[in-house]
């Protein structure tokens, strides 16, 4: 058992990539390509229950938000995203939105079972490349 | 100079600490933003070969290094910026392999190509 005292972690040959040895030992992955650089779990209405790099939200009307990175993404479309809405209701969807997203906004709908936009606590993560 | 460590626990001097199992489970195996009409092709990616068009609203995801087995996690999203915005669905896994993820996009309860797919994987390297 081993632990490393640290704050930051810096690739030797280049910065940002670290490579991490894979479960099945035969492969390596990246660590920074693999990280979620942010994550979010918030309320029907804007605020965090908790997350990681936002920093404020903006709700736009039923079931239409926004979210600021505290650090952005290097583009706009570098970076995938995933989400799950937070309710008892069944068939509720949450997708991206492509008119409000950017390299520092990240941004999503709701909708419920019968299409229509509506409030709900959601989860979201991404990936990608920072900027 | 290259390097490597071996630790089980990583830990900052404020931020607290993680075992490294989480970093090597809980990192994404790979991730994809992709145009999912016409000719698909890769907007970005991460461990990432190739995609597969396989057929209307169908793809695949090809993976550079495999997965250990066909079972891991796959999210999958759309956008939502079309004129049937709340009608769309994703789905994936069904068709998952060692080598490769697969996804879904519907619009109206119908298979449909879309401007922009997103999947994420994670689950165990081979």
């Amino acid at each position: 058992m081993s632990t490393i005292l640290v704050n930051t972690l810096t690739g030797t040959g280049t910065a940002g990539s670290i490579a991490v040895t894979g479960e099945g030992n035969s492969t390596t992955t990246n660590l920074q390509q693999g990280l979620a650089k942010a994550w979010l779990s918030a309320t029907s209405t804007v605020s965090f229950y908790d997350s990681f790099n936002f920093s404020s939200g903006t709700d736009h009307g039923t079931g239409d938000y926004s979210y600021s990175l505290t650090n952005a993404y290097a583009t706009r479309t570098g970076y995938s995203q995933a989400g799950a809405v937070y309710t008892s209701a069944g068939g509720s969807t949450i997708t991206r939105n492509s008119s409000r997203d950017a390299a520092g906004t990240v941004a999503m709908e709701v909708t419920n079972a019968a299409g229509t936009a509506a409030d709900a606590s959601k989860n979201v993560m991404t990936h990608g490349d920072l900027a | 100079m290259a390097g490597k460590i071996v630790a089980d626990t990583l830990e900052h001097s404020t931020a607290g600490s993680v075992d490294t199992q989480f970093v090597v489970n809980g990192s994404a195996k790979s991730w994809a933003n992709f145009t999912g009409t016409g000719t698909i092709a890769l907007t970005d990616s991460f461990n990432v070969a190739s995609l597969s068009d396989e057929g209307t609203g169908e793809y695949e995801t090809n993976f550079t290094n495999s997965m250990s087995n066909g079972d891991f996690a796959i999210h999958v999203t759309s956008d939502a910026n079309t004129s049937n915005d709340g009608f769309n669905r994703t789905a994936g896994g069904s068709n998952n392999t060692t080598a490769k993820g697969h996804a879904r996009h519907y619009e109206s309860g119908s298979i449909t190509d879309t401007s922009l797919m997103i999947t994420t994987v994670h689950g165990d390297l081979a």
